[in-house]
């Protein structure tokens, strides 16, 4: 192994998230650089495929590839009525109907996740009027199809992969945003026929604790999360689409007058000619910039509007608004809960009555509340 | 009684005439300047209309039409990748919040408006400043306008957000329009045109169905300045006396056929129906608002006395 790759693994451990797959961050500390490393550049993420325009192989076809089919006004009536018979009597699961024994929480039980999405940006202010940019997030129609217990988890691909060296954890299969069937094929609805629930546009795997577990058709509301806590928001960056290297990579380019013949937004020189003599693979150069998978950690949650299903994070997450994100517990080890929050998650009262409408933190400004006074 | 505004469309061209897109009701179109509508006329508009029903045959309320002069910032921006209409109702609803503590009056550029605010550096722990608007803009929760003065012969222009709790108060000084939505020329304009004293009273209006348009013309100081103001169609400012080459570089550089695409204003505004719906949402708890504030003035009045 070269000394390069020994040093990486001295210094760096592998940061394995459970919900996704991460590769290993580098260590750039001025130190090592200096100490071991030269002037070769670091260069992680070259030989590896970001994103890919087709989903895994081993995924159904979703979307219906059939054209319009011409169907009389009559039969479609008919067809409708014959879909609002099969999924009208799926009745959301009430706190009281669930049918696992109900389990204790503890500090290393890791809930659902919820999938929501991103409506936009609203600016609000703290208690000392400071202002505070937080992300609308609206969760939508969640509700859990299947639960794969971790014995069975640990042989798939991802799982495999997820729990090489560790104990499997369990995964919760969890749809969003209710569709016509119509739109989607066969085999895709029947992933949803066990629950008899509308075929959902989006699906996401949750891994959870056994502990955690929820029976197939539970809702999930933006109750699932308390005020105050930490959450990590998974979602894909904004599509910037083919970019030169000054976006992209944030070179200078070159000067944009004294004489400079085209070259104002350009690379420059690709190598020294000298050492290795090629160019080296991760060479910084223009390409697809965006939609990637990311993970902004320790998002504080300010404040949850029971009614809309509207949760409000501090700060902002990945990806353009109105695209789907995923929400989940935080995994940073100083922000995680001290005390038991909604587990395995939050049920309504069974009179229907909101407990609380609009639930704010204790550190923001109410909207109604008279002005601050310094 | 709600204030009306004077019907104007500041927007010039062809396409705005007719586009219904820009909610000018299709008999007001085509004129750029109205005549001063008398007080009865003002009275009976300024009543919110309502409409003789849809399809149902219930009555829908609809808001009065110069309800997007007076409070532009409830209209989102019109972008419509970042648009989603839940998250503008909630944000309506904070906005509402907010207007039911603090008065946020009817306010246009070129008004002149004193804003306190509450300020841990000051000695009385709020400040306030007295200033001609130069320009407003943003929508929703992020609204926010520009106050300009000279103070000790120092021009100072101060940003207030709209809905900031530190903001304690907002008092309109002086309610009028200028020829132009932006008075970003005051800049460059000589001092006089921007100062206002700073224990200024709030001037009683004669007429208060319609805000006045002051019609003054403003002189610039000599060249350099911040922008290139022969380029603007400025209306407010007295004739800049340039050579030729500047209105021929102006010439050169301008975009004439702007007014004539549609689409642009379309892509720039919010469609009439929506205007229409969003109004309607808000009035009747702005007005509700409103009737509230009469009557705690009149019993502050009736208590003074």
């Amino acid at each position: 192994m070269s000394t390069l790759g020994l040093l990486r693994t001295l210094f760096n451990p592998k940061i394995v998230t459970p919900n996704a797959i991460q590769l290993q961050s580098l260590n750039r500390s001025p130190f090592l650089v200096g100490l071991f490393f030269n002037h070769e550049q670091v260069r992680t993420m070259s030989r590896v495929k970001r994103r890919t325009t087709h989903p895994p192989y081993w995924h159904v076809l979703k979307n219906n590839q059939r054209q319009d089919e011409k169907i009389s006004s009559d039969n479609l009536r008919f067809v409708r009525e014959v879909i609002q018979d099969k999924y009208k009597n799926k009745s959301p699961i009430k706190g009281s109907d669930l049918d696992i024994e109900k389990k204790e929480w503890d500090p290393k039980t890791k809930r659902s996740g919820v999938i929501a999405r991103n409506i936009g940006v609203q600016h609000m202010w703290e208690k000392d009027g400071k202002k505070v940019v937080c992300t609308v997030l609206h969760v939508l129609d969640n509700h859990v199809i299947r639960y794969v217990p971790p014995e069975e988890y640990a042989k798939s691909i991802i799982g495999a992969k997820v729990f090489r060296n560790r104990k499997p954890l369990g995964c919760l299969v969890v749809g969003a945003e209710a569709a016509n069937p119509d739109r989607f094929t066969r085999q895709y609805c029947s992933l949803f026929n066990e629950v008899g629930l509308l075929p959902k546009k989006r699906l996401a795997r949750f891994i959870v604790t056994p502990n955690a577990v929820l029976p197939p058709c539970t809702p999930l509301t933006a109750g699932h999360f308390v005020v105050g806590q930490a959450v990590d928001v998974y979602g894909k960056t904004i599509d910037y689409g083919f970019q030169g290297v000054v976006k992209r990579w944030g070179f200078k380019g070159g000067p944009a007058s004294h004489g400079a013949t085209k070259f104002h937004r350009r690379g420059g020189t690709i190598g020294t000619g000298r050492d290795k003599a090629r160019v080296w693979p991760g060479q910084k150069m223009p390409g697809h910039m965006g939609s990637e998978r990311r993970f902004c950690r320790g998002l504080k949650i300010v404040r949850i509007n029971m009614k809309y299903n509207v949760i409000y994070v501090k700060g902002t997450v990945p990806g353009p608004t109105n695209s789907i994100v995923q929400i989940f517990d935080t995994v940073l080890p100083r922000r995680k809960f001290t005390e038991a929050p909604p587990h395995p998650t939050y049920f309504p009262p069974e009179d229907g009555t909101l407990p609380q409408e609009d639930i704010w933190d204790s550190s923001l400004h109410v909207f109604g509340s008279p002005s601050i006074s310094v | 009684m709600l204030r009306r505004a004077v019907l104007q469309t500041f927007r010039q061209g062809l396409a705005q005439s007719f586009f219904k897109r820009n909610a000018v009701s299709l008999s007001e179109t085509t004129v750029t300047h109205q005549p001063i509508e008398t007080s009865d006329e003002a009275d009976e508009k300024s009543v919110s209309k309502q409409k003789p029903g849809d399809e149902s045959g219930n009555t829908v309320v609809v808001a009065p039409p110069e309800f997007r002069f007076m409070y532009p910032e409830f209209l989102p921006d019109p972008a419509m990748e970042r648009r989603n209409r839940l998250k503008e109702k909630l944000e309506r609803i904070d906005m509402l919040q907010r207007r039911s503590v603090v008065e946020i009056p009817e306010f246009y550029t070129g008004s002149v408006m004193a804003v306190t605010v509450a300020d841990a550096n000051s000695p009385n722990k709020f400040a306030r400043f007295v200033g001609i608007c130069i320009q407003r803009g943003g929508s929703g929760l992020r609204a926010w306008f520009i106050l300009r003065n000279v103070v000790d012969k120092q021009g100072v222009e101060i940003l207030y957000e709209m809905y900031c709790p530190l903001i304690q108060k907002i008092e309109v000084l002086r309610l009028e329009r200028r020829l132009d939505e932006s008075l970003l020329y005051l800049r460059d304009a000589l001092p006089e045109y921007s100062t206002f004293p700073l224990d200024m009273e709030p001037e009683r209006r004669l007429n208060n169905s319609v805000v006045p348009i002051n019609p003054l013309k403003v002189k610039l100081r000599p060249r350099p300045w911040l922008e290139r103001w022969e380029r603007q169609n400025l209306q407010g400012v007295e004739d800049l006396n340039l050579p030729q080459r500047f209105y021929d570089k102006a010439e050169k550089v301008a975009k004439p056929w702007e007014k004539y695409d549609l689409m642009l204003q379309y892509r720039k505004t919010i469609p009439a129906e929506e205007q229409e719906k969003i109004f309607a949402d808000v009035h009747s708890q702005l007005q509700q608002q409103e009737f509230k504030r009469k009557i705690r003035r009149r019993r502050g009045i009736d208590n003074e006395q």
